[in-house]
């Protein structure tokens, strides 16, 4: 039993960042329908960012000051991935708005790609793992027998401020109303004066500035990074928002911490779990689309091409 | 700008270029080519001394010169940039720039500038009479200079020169496509359609025989012919039927673990040895079962939903090679697989056809050419059959083409086996032809390779997957001093051909319509001049 918990909080943590990315891939596909394959690379591109920031930019004396350091890295991640994500935006996929799908899809394979690649060739030892600081206490502590890291913590946390604070934005300000309004119905939204290009810029740097944060948080967790990290983290994510039902902020944010759960408990419970670790979240994608392609709190939309 | 200026402008633009391409180049020795010396142009040289025959375009009255003249001119200026740039980077600075290189760019820009000055016009028609025989003998003429320029092409060792040959290549195909050459070939081809099959397969077969005896470009063409297998499989997928497949890879891994566990491998898990006719059926059968068992529930899904499932299971397949230690040895995968023996003929040995000697290699690339005939076969019959049609349909609109009587679910099920079977067939030759097998051949970037070289190469044509797959093969082959920036390329290349030219280097008609909707209908004439920019269809 008190394993069974210890793997239960170990999910929710590991759902924490999946949870944060899928926000990013739930809100673009929302507004306008495109599986933005490259976003879990804007995760990557942020981790690294930060990491830039503290190796390159800070002066020793702030680095080791938690107070300093942290804000700083996560600021610098986000700047970084919401630049990145802009340049996407604007170069690779606004040009082909009206084109047929295949054709974002596979630009997003493309940029996906090129920006993995593009670390690996050009960061300062790009091609092997970075260590990534650890900005805050490494201890741990325990509660009835379960064992919690104070970095775990701190993801938490952090992650539920901003999935609670983007639940806000979208509910409550006008932006936020701008963006619901086209993610209904686009033509509409512009007849009744909605600037789209604005919304679905707006779309992407929310989108990417969570990613941002999720990369700081992965290496803060892992103490190290590559240019690898958002390949696997943007499937995963990925699948999160599917099971929650894509294009559902809510529903993002459950698909996250139950994938989390299910592949913690997956790695615990079956027989060389930990081998097969990396199997579940395709297992869990391919169970909901096939039983339930809306997800667990997304409309049954027709099956249409 | 008067007639008399234009004149000038050409003439003086040929000249500089013709004289400066025979001058040097380098102010160094040692550059590939003979840069540093002056006379008959050695290396990249030729390749401007070429372009300046262009200008007699600014000279003649003919449909399509002031295109084709512009694309010359920018072809050669980056020719000499090419070389510029390899000259800077070995010489130590622009000081290693001789004036010949400097006289040849300011006669290209002239030529530019006399092409810029020329009236703007309508798209070329290119319709000679001739008599039928001329038409035929312009093909196989047409199909020859292709196996020589490939060849040829083949022997170029230094990657500058290589680049340059490329650039080359791509402003000539730019230029006669600007001329009308392309349109009239293609109309051609199509009028003398078992000619051109006929005379491309005996092209095919004799390549070897251009090697002496040489094994390493038959072998990599060998290669090139079972992932461009793979690839018409997958152009019926993703092609005609509209199916996006990220995962294809794994049906083309099946093949291969069918094929090397059945061939008595040395570390095989199975020890049941079963004939290669067999087997390659079998390889085929277990990779089409597979699509099936894959695509029943999932093709119901809509097209980008079922990417990343096809995703999902291309990597379930990879872990479970990878962890399946019982039937796959996991990550080391299954190795010495022997060589096949077939038919009476050991695939090993070299062979003497005609006082030419062949070596192994040439068996493995017979046997490919075999299976790619048979692909293409199974290819063109199903894109002009009632279910092609059906396919092509319900990639338009599915909705539509449901309710207008097409078993969707079915066919896009027939679409997925077929195109799993291809794959699977050409998985059990690869595993004789690498004589391994193990999981890290089979990731998700092995997919993304296919449908680049399907996207590239044009969805839904055979000559596209083909040339896609060449394209990817010998460009690494031969661009070694790029490898490690090989990646990153081709995600720019990917994001470039979607932005420009979406319907790939060998469009489809159905396809190049459908993909540029906003060109104005029924102008067929002008639906190819929109094509490319100087220079775009570089691999």
């Amino acid at each position: 039993m008190r394993q069974f918990v210890q793997q239960l909080v170990n999910g929710t943590v590991l759902g924490a960042t999946y949870g944060l990315i899928a926000l990013g891939y739930t809100m673009v596909y929302g507004i306008i329908q495109l599986i933005n394959f490259a976003h879990g690379e804007i995760f990557m591109v942020g981790a690294f960012g930060g990491l830039t920031v503290y190796r390159y930019w800070l002066p020793g004396s702030w680095a080791a000051n938690a107070w300093v350091a942290l804000p700083a890295v996560l600021i610098v991640a986000i700047a970084v991935a919401v630049a990145v994500a802009l340049l996407m935006e604007r170069l690779a996929y606004r040009p082909l708005r009206n084109a047929p799908r295949l054709a974002p899809l596979i630009t997003a394979i493309g940029v996906s790609i090129f920006l993995q690649e593009a670390v690996r060739l050009f960061y300062p030892g790009g091609k092997r793992q970075q260590p990534f600081p650890q900005l805050i206490s490494p201890g741990r502590f325990e509660v009835g027998g379960i064992t919690v890291a104070w970095v775990s913590v701190f993801v938490v946390v952090v992650a539920v401020a901003l999935m609670v604070g983007l639940q806000v934005f979208v509910k409550t300000t006008r932006t936020g109303k701008a963006m619901r309004a086209t993610s209904q119905d686009p033509e509409s939204a512009r007849l009744m004066g909605i600037d789209i290009d604005r919304v679905i810029v707006v779309t992407f740097v929310i989108g990417a500035a969570l990613a941002g944060v999720a990369g700081v948080m992965q290496g803060m967790r892992f103490a190290q990074i590559d240019f690898r990290i958002g390949f696997l983290a943007g499937l995963k994510a990925f699948t999160a928002a599917v099971l929650g039902g894509i294009g559902n902020i809510g529903g993002a944010v459950l698909g996250g911490f139950l994938l989390g759960i299910v592949e913690a408990l997956a790695t615990q419970y079956v027989p060389h779990g930990s081998s097969w670790k990396d199997v579940w979240a395709f297992v869990v994608l391919i169970v909901v689309l096939v039983l339930r392609p809306g997800g667990l709190l997304g409309e049954q939309v027709a099956t249409r091409a | 700008m008067t007639g008399r200026g234009r004149l000038a402008l050409v003439v003086g633009g040929a000249v500089a270029l013709v004289v400066g391409s025979v001058s040097p180049w380098a102010t160094f020795a040692g550059f590939p080519g003979k840069m540093s010396l002056g006379g008959f142009p050695g290396g990249a040289r030729l390749f401007a001394l070429l372009l300046a025959a262009a200008a007699v375009l600014g000279l003649v009255d003919i449909a399509g010169r002031r295109r084709a003249l512009l694309a010359a001119g920018l072809g050669a200026v980056a020719v000499i940039g090419v070389n510029g740039v390899a000259l800077v980077d070995q010489g130590g600075g622009v000081g290693g720039v001789a004036w010949g290189a400097w006289l040849a760019l300011a006669g290209a820009g002239l030529l530019v500038a006399a092409a810029r000055a020329l009236p703007a016009e309508p798209a070329a028609e290119l319709r000679p009479r001739v008599p039928a025989v001329a038409e035929v003998a312009a093909l196989c003429a047409g199909l020859l200079i292709l196996l020589g320029t490939v060849v040829w092409a083949l022997r170029i060792n230094e990657s500058s020169r290589f680049v340059s040959f490329l650039v080359f290549v791509a402003t000539v195909a730019v230029v006669a496509h600007h001329l009308g050459l392309f349109a009239w070939l293609s109309e051609l081809s199509d009028r003398h359609r078992r000619t051109v099959v006929l005379a491309s397969a005996a092209v095919a077969v004799a390549f070897p025989f251009t090697q002496q005896g040489n094994a390493y470009w038959i072998r990599v063409f060998a290669s090139i012919g079972v992932f461009a297998v793979a690839a018409i499989g997958l152009n019926v997928v993703v092609g005609l039927a509209g199916l996006l497949d990220l995962g294809y890879v794994a049906f083309f891994g099946v093949g291969a673990y069918v094929g090397a566990l059945l061939a008595n491998a040395s570390l095989t898990t199975v020890h049941v040895h079963v004939p290669f006719v067999l087997v390659i059926f079998l390889g085929g059968g277990i990779a089409a079962a597979f699509g099936l068992v894959i695509g029943a529930p999932t093709l119901r899904l809509r097209g980008d939903y079922l990417a990343i499932v096809t995703l999902g299971f291309g990597e379930i397949f990879r872990i479970t090679a990878n962890n399946w230690d019982g039937l796959t040895r996991g990550p080391n995968g299954i190795s010495g697989v022997p060589d096949l023996h077939a038919a009476g003929v050991n695939f090993g040995e070299a062979h003497t056809v005609l006082g030419v000697s062949l070596p192994g290699f040439a068996n493995y690339y017979f046997l490919e050419l075999v299976l790619l005939a048979a692909a293409i076969l199974v290819f063109t019959r199903l894109n002009d059959s009632r279910i092609g049609r059906a396919w092509v349909a319900i990639r338009e609109d599915e909705l539509a083409a449901a309710a207008s009587g097409v078993d969707t679910i079915r066919l896009k099920l027939l679409a997925f086996a077929i195109g799993a079977f291809l794959a699977g067939c050409a998985g059990t030759v690869n595993a004789h032809v690498t004589t391994q097998v193990s999981p890290d051949s089979y990731t998700f970037l092995e997919s993304i390779l296919l449908v680049a070289a399907v996207v590239l190469g044009g969805m839904g044509t055979v000559p596209g997957a083909l040339l896609g797959s060449a394209a990817l093969f010998v460009l690494p082959e031969k661009l070694r001093s790029f490898q490690d920036k090989r990646l990153l390329l081709f995600g720019a290349a990917l994001i470039l051909l979607m932005r420009f030219r979406p319907e790939g280097l060998v469009p489809s008609r159905r396809r190049q319509r459908e993909l540029r909707e906003e060109a104005p209908e029924g102008l067929p004439g002008l639906a190819g001049a929109t094509g490319a920019p100087p220079g775009s269809p570089v691999g």
